[in-house]
């Protein structure tokens, strides 16, 4: 067994002469949860519809828990459960009657005990008997995620899973993400909601234009290394005089928040100096507060975007 | 496979409509046999005399004005063929009813096939599912034939429903006759006729008409993979379904001087002439008309399932 539960190698998608995909290589480990990030249009679905076999690759390779989708098609699919955009279901057969659809397509063998144990998970065992066109945005959702992982799969896809869902469905689906990808399972997830990805994600890649131009883990994003400049809070009396103190007599970058508040540029350290200097100078202290760094301001950062998810 | 196939066959079932076309089917054979029954009545017993008079008034005629009259002849050589073969040409039986009312309403059989078959794939496509099909562990294409086994079977199940009921309707509405009692069917063409026996001509009409019921469902299909249109689908299929019938006879008159119009697919899509004749035209059979069909049948099944198999399903 490989320890890669999914690996895709430089895979490219050519439209007549135009590059949609463009050598694309990354990695998701196991019970891991990797995110593609990107702008709408950038390729994020694209990829994933090659990797879940939606669509045929103009060259690269993918290898889905070391099963190459070239030379073990069946073998390769059957480790993946994904939700391609919405969930999409058989309107006219009840919940019920769609798992069946979807377990009997499985290469493994599905137990009905399973079928009930999965839409016990997902809460919807009392509705799984009527049909899915009674059912809410939020349950067809719920119901997404049981198809996906019926037959246990190794690799879980999720295509931007969250759209359309109210704030409490998101929070309930990434409950069920954390739960799964603690049993074990990997996820690999797109979406360009930012703020949901830095929730979910271990590690993330960035699209842009069809090419993968950065990749880290959340954790390298969000913590700030101790000598790193960040913008640190300070709340005192009054901001104009709080400012002058600190520009004149430490000289670092000072922005006015408002009357009471000003953002200084320094590094963890330095907290201590400016402290000190603006009580010395007497300004009084109230409050010190850490920015911390947001997947959004790396984001901005890395694609050189003034204005992030309206750029296509 | 088989898990694939009853899947399909669970979706059809549990749309409503495939339980309504079944009782539809029903509902058609027990209102033409209500039509049936005021229209033709019942036996007349002395139907003997009846047709013995009709002969001597004709002969009657003949013999008054012979040039006037000569095409009579034909009519006479009938009637006296009536009493020899001993055939009741107003005889009523649920035989009687199969092949005048039930081989008709094939025609339906088709229309509910075109309609299921073409949704079948179609409506995947609009809702979606499709891709929740194609990201399973299985082959494109045996998803795709598994489609259609199920499409066809439903089409099995209606033509069995439309047997069943037109033989049970038939014999509480027209009593029970012979298998074996002679008939005559006049052939299309010229005012020649054949004497028959009623069971075996049913049967010999039905198997006639399935292979048009094969292509017309196979072209449905096909558009519906193609398209991803079931209104595209049905429209076209139902098109050629009827359109056989008019543009046939137009193509079947241009044959003669345009031979290469027998290689169209329209004047074969029906078959039931050659229950009565054993020609379309010159050099166009039975077997001949087997064979195009055939071959526009692997065709239109290739274009499909190479198509389904090659597609990228983005939107």
């Amino acid at each position: 067994m490989s320890e890669m539960a999914l690996s895709v190698k430089g895979i490219t998608k050519q439209i007549r002469s135009r590059k949609i995909v463009d050598q694309v290589s990354f990695e998701v480990k196991k019970g891991e949860v990797f995110g593609l990030l990107g702008p709408n249009g950038a390729g994020k679905t694209t990829i994933i519809r090659m990797i879940v076999s939606l669509m045929k690759r103009t060259s690269g390779e993918i290898f889905i828990n070391g099963k190459s989708l070239d030379k073990d098609f069946k073998g390769a699919l059957n480790e993946i459960g994904a939700i391609v955009e919405n969930p999409e279901f058989y309107p006219y057969m009840t919940g019920y009657q769609n798992l069946v659809h979807y377990k009997r397509m499985s290469r493994k063998p599905v137990s009905e005990e399973r079928l009930w144990e999965v839409a016990k998970l997902v809460k919807l065992e009392d509705a799984l008997k009527q049909k899915v066109k009674t059912y809410s945005l939020g349950m067809r959702q719920r119901l997404g995620v049981a198809q996906a992982i019926l037959h246990q799969p190794s690799l879980l896809i999720l295509d931007e899973p969250t759209n359309g869902l109210d704030p409490q469905g998101i929070r309930e689906f990434r409950g069920y993400l954390r739960e799964l990808a603690g049993s074990g399972v990997s996820v690999l997830v797109s979406s360009h909601l930012l703020s949901e990805m830095e929730l979910m994600c271990d590690r993330y890649a960035i699209i842009e234009k069809g090419k993968l131009i950065h990749i880290e883990t959340m954790a390298e994003t969000t913590t700030v290394k101790q000598d790193d400049r960040r913008d640190i809070l300070f709340a005192t009396d009054d901001s104009e005089s709080a400012k002058q103190t600190v520009e004149k007599q430490l000289h670092f970058p000072v922005s006015i928040v408002d009357d009471t508040r000003i953002l200084v540029s320094a590094a963890y350290k330095d907290a201590a100096v400016i402290n000190a200097t603006l009580v010395g100078s007497g300004c009084n202290v109230y409050e010190i507060h850490f920015e911390k760094k947001t997947l959004e301001d790396r984001f901005l950062e890395l694609t050189n975007h003034t204005t992030g998810e309206e750029n296509q | 496979m088989i898990a694939l196939i009853r899947n399909e066959w669970m979706k059809i079932f549990a749309r409503k409509s495939a339980w309504v076309y079944m009782l539809l089917i029903v509902a058609f054979v027990l209102i033409a046999a209500l039509f049936y029954n005021k229209v033709y009545g019942k036996d007349d017993p002395n139907w003997r005399t009846k047709i013995e008079k009709e002969i001597k008034a004709d002969e009657a005629l003949m013999k008054k004005d012979p040039e006037q009259y000569a095409d009579l002849a034909p009519t006479i050589q009938k009637n006296q063929d009536y009493l020899k073969y001993n055939i009741n040409p107003d005889a009523h039986s649920n035989w009687h009813f199969m092949n005048n009312v039930v081989i008709p309403l094939g025609s339906f059989v088709t229309l509910f096939s075109v309609i299921v078959g073409s949704a079948n794939v179609s409506s995947e496509f609009a809702s979606g599912t499709i891709k929740q099909l194609m990201i399973r562990p299985h082959a494109r294409w045996k998803i795709l034939l598994s489609k259609y086994i199920a499409v066809t079977a439903y089409a099995v199940l209606l033509l069995a429903v439309l047997l069943i009921a037109g033989y049970l309707i038939g014999l509480l509405f027209q009593g029970s006759g012979s298998f074996h009692m002679k008939m005559i069917e006049n052939t299309v063409g010229d005012s020649q006729y054949k004497i028959k026996e009623i069971g075996p001509q049913f049967f010999l009409k039905f198997a006639l008409y399935l292979p048009s019921l094969v292509m017309v469902s196979a072209i449905a299909f096909m558009l519906s993979t193609l398209f991803k249109s079931q209104a595209l689908a049905v429209g076209i299929g139902i098109f050629a379904l009827f359109i056989t019938n008019t543009l046939g006879g137009i193509i079947l008159f241009l044959m003669n001087r345009y031979h290469w119009l027998k290689f169209l697919i329209f004047p074969h899509l029906d078959l039931s002439v050659y229950a009565y004749q054993d020609k379309l035209t010159d050099g166009v059979t039975l077997p001949f008309s087997l064979i195009t069909l055939a071959v526009y049948y692997v065709v239109f099944m290739t274009l499909t399932f190479w198509y389904f198999q090659k597609r990228d399903i983005a939107f």
